[in-house]
């Protein structure tokens, strides 16, 4: 898994470390484990889905999408590529009608989800610090 | 695995570019409000942070149809907006706003994660100024919305700049009133609706007694003062919602009366003439008393003038009854 880059500013940029942005940026952590817990369950979903599981591949598609929208607000490059990834691939395989074990929305999907982990593991382990700075 | 900043404020180029377009907005004393459309909380609230922050009045809206009820109460200069969303999309959006009647231009930022080439020109298509991509380093997305900042003030400018000039295009420079521009654009339709409605019409023709004595014996500044006066005590005579008066010579004016008959407009001859008469006119060089003479000129529906003529038919009729006045030969306003 690649780094999980994060270019947090310091209080000289509009961004700054101010109150309301680190609200937003805890707001923004707290907003990741739940999209974790959605990701796991999706998959779960899919791995028992029969056939084409076209409604699965939507909601992937729309919750990647999503999160790959917010996550390049908060500056979360290699999470953005990551979730976009999910969603080109979930996008592909419910217009292909591919079967719920399309190789390619796995990839993307265990790679986000993981990524996703780490990012959580490293706020938890970082009480008051920014969600994920690095992980290596 | 360790947690660490990539990088340091210190030693960010782009963190100096940053503070410099910042310290330019804080300066900025152009107040630009900008609405953001997005379907996701805390995208909204963290661009909303991050503008507040730039000196932008800040909107927010969770979808296009929300925008638009926002830009119906709140005008705002720009819109950064997201593609996809419920109800209608960003698209639909730059669509209705580029066809919609807006008083301003309202310049169109799509900030979207759709980055493929056939987006972009999707995108700008629909209507959007400018396309950028979320993930895009806030300063330059802070540097794009100044662009349209800078767009809109000059847009806003402009057509400030061209109210005022179609103002002073049909307006007296000296007393204020409407001029002979005002009159011949205006009269003609004063026509028309006469015929169009069969509601009389009446003219009154205007201009103040031995004006050439006053500038001489007082100065041309005295006279000034008196045309001043003479369209102020007229207007205190005058409906303003229909009524109007425009200077169209020296010292000639003409009054249009809608809806009005000859007994009507004699009777606000005869009070205009009170009026004038009331008090002298203060000015440097003294006390100037003065008087107006006042041809009446009333027409019934059926004699309304028309075609392209019209006007100056009109106009020579008033003529003749403002000069028959002054031989004391109709009307009655003495």
């Amino acid at each position: 898994m690649g780094s999980i880059e994060h270019r947090p500013r310091t209080d000289r940029s509009a961004s700054g470390h101010g109150a309301a942005s680190e609200k937003l940026q805890e707001l923004f952590a707290v907003r990741l484990q739940s999209e974790r817990v959605h990701f796991v369950t999706l998959s779960a979903a899919l791995a028992r889905a029969e056939e084409c599981p076209a409604g699965i591949f939507d909601d992937l598609t729309f919750r990647a999408h999503r999160l790959r929208g917010a996550a390049a607000t908060f500056e979360f490059a290699n999470l953005a590529e990551a979730a976009g990834t999910l969603e080109k691939a979930s996008l592909a395989a419910a217009s292909s009608r591919a079967a719920h074990t399309d190789p390619d929305v796995w990839e993307a999907l265990v790679a986000l989800v993981q990524m996703l982990g780490t990012i959580e593991e490293n706020t938890r382990s970082t009480p008051g610090v920014q969600p994920a700075v690095r992980a290596d | 695995m360790s947690l660490k900043h990539h990088t340091s404020i210190m030693d960010d180029p782009a963190a100096d570019l940053h503070d410099t377009i910042l310290s330019h907005h804080m300066g900025n004393t152009v107040q630009s409000r900008v609405l953001i459309v997005d379907d996701d909380d805390l995208v909204r609230a963290r661009l909303a942070a991050l503008l507040r922050m730039s000196n932008f009045e800040v909107e927010v809206a969770g979808s296009g149809e929300e925008a638009l009820r926002i830009l119906g109460t709140a005008p705002c200069q720009i819109v950064l907006t997201d593609w996809q969303m419920p109800d209608m999309d960003g698209l639909a959006l730059c669509r209705y706003l580029r066809t919609a009647c807006h008083e301003n231009y309202i310049y169109v930022v799509m900030l979207t994660v759709r980055d493929a080439k056939q987006d972009v020109l999707t995108g700008l298509a629909a209507g959007a100024d400018d396309y950028v991509l979320k993930g895009t380093p806030v300063e330059e997305i802070l540097a794009r919305l100044e662009i349209g900042r800078r767009i809109t003030h000059v847009e806003q400018s402009l057509r400030t700049s061209n109210r005022e000039n179609r103002r002073l295009a049909i307006t007296d420079p000296l007393t204020g009133a409407h001029n002979l521009r005002y009159l011949m654009k205006n009269l003609p339709r004063e026509l028309s609706r006469s015929r169009r409605y069969g509601h009389p019409l009446a003219i009154l023709s205007c201009d103040i007694d031995g004006f050439k004595q006053v500038n001489d014996r007082f100065g041309h500044q005295a006279g000034d003062l008196v045309l001043q006066a003479f369209v102020t005590r007229s207007t205190g005579c005058l409906r303003k919602t229909s009524d109007w008066l425009a200077r169209i010579g020296g010292d000639e004016f003409v009054i249009v009366l809608p809806e009005t008959t000859l007994p009507g407009a004699t009777s606000v001859a005869k009070k205009l003439r009170r009026q004038i008469a009331a008090q002298p006119v203060a000015t440097n060089t003294g006390l100037v008393t003065f008087m107006a003479s006042v041809g009446v000129t009333a027409l019934e529906p059926a004699d309304v003038p028309s075609g392209p003529a019209a006007v100056e038919e009109l106009m020579h009729t008033a003529d003749r009854n403002l000069y028959a006045s002054k031989r004391g030969e109709i009307n009655g306003l003495d």
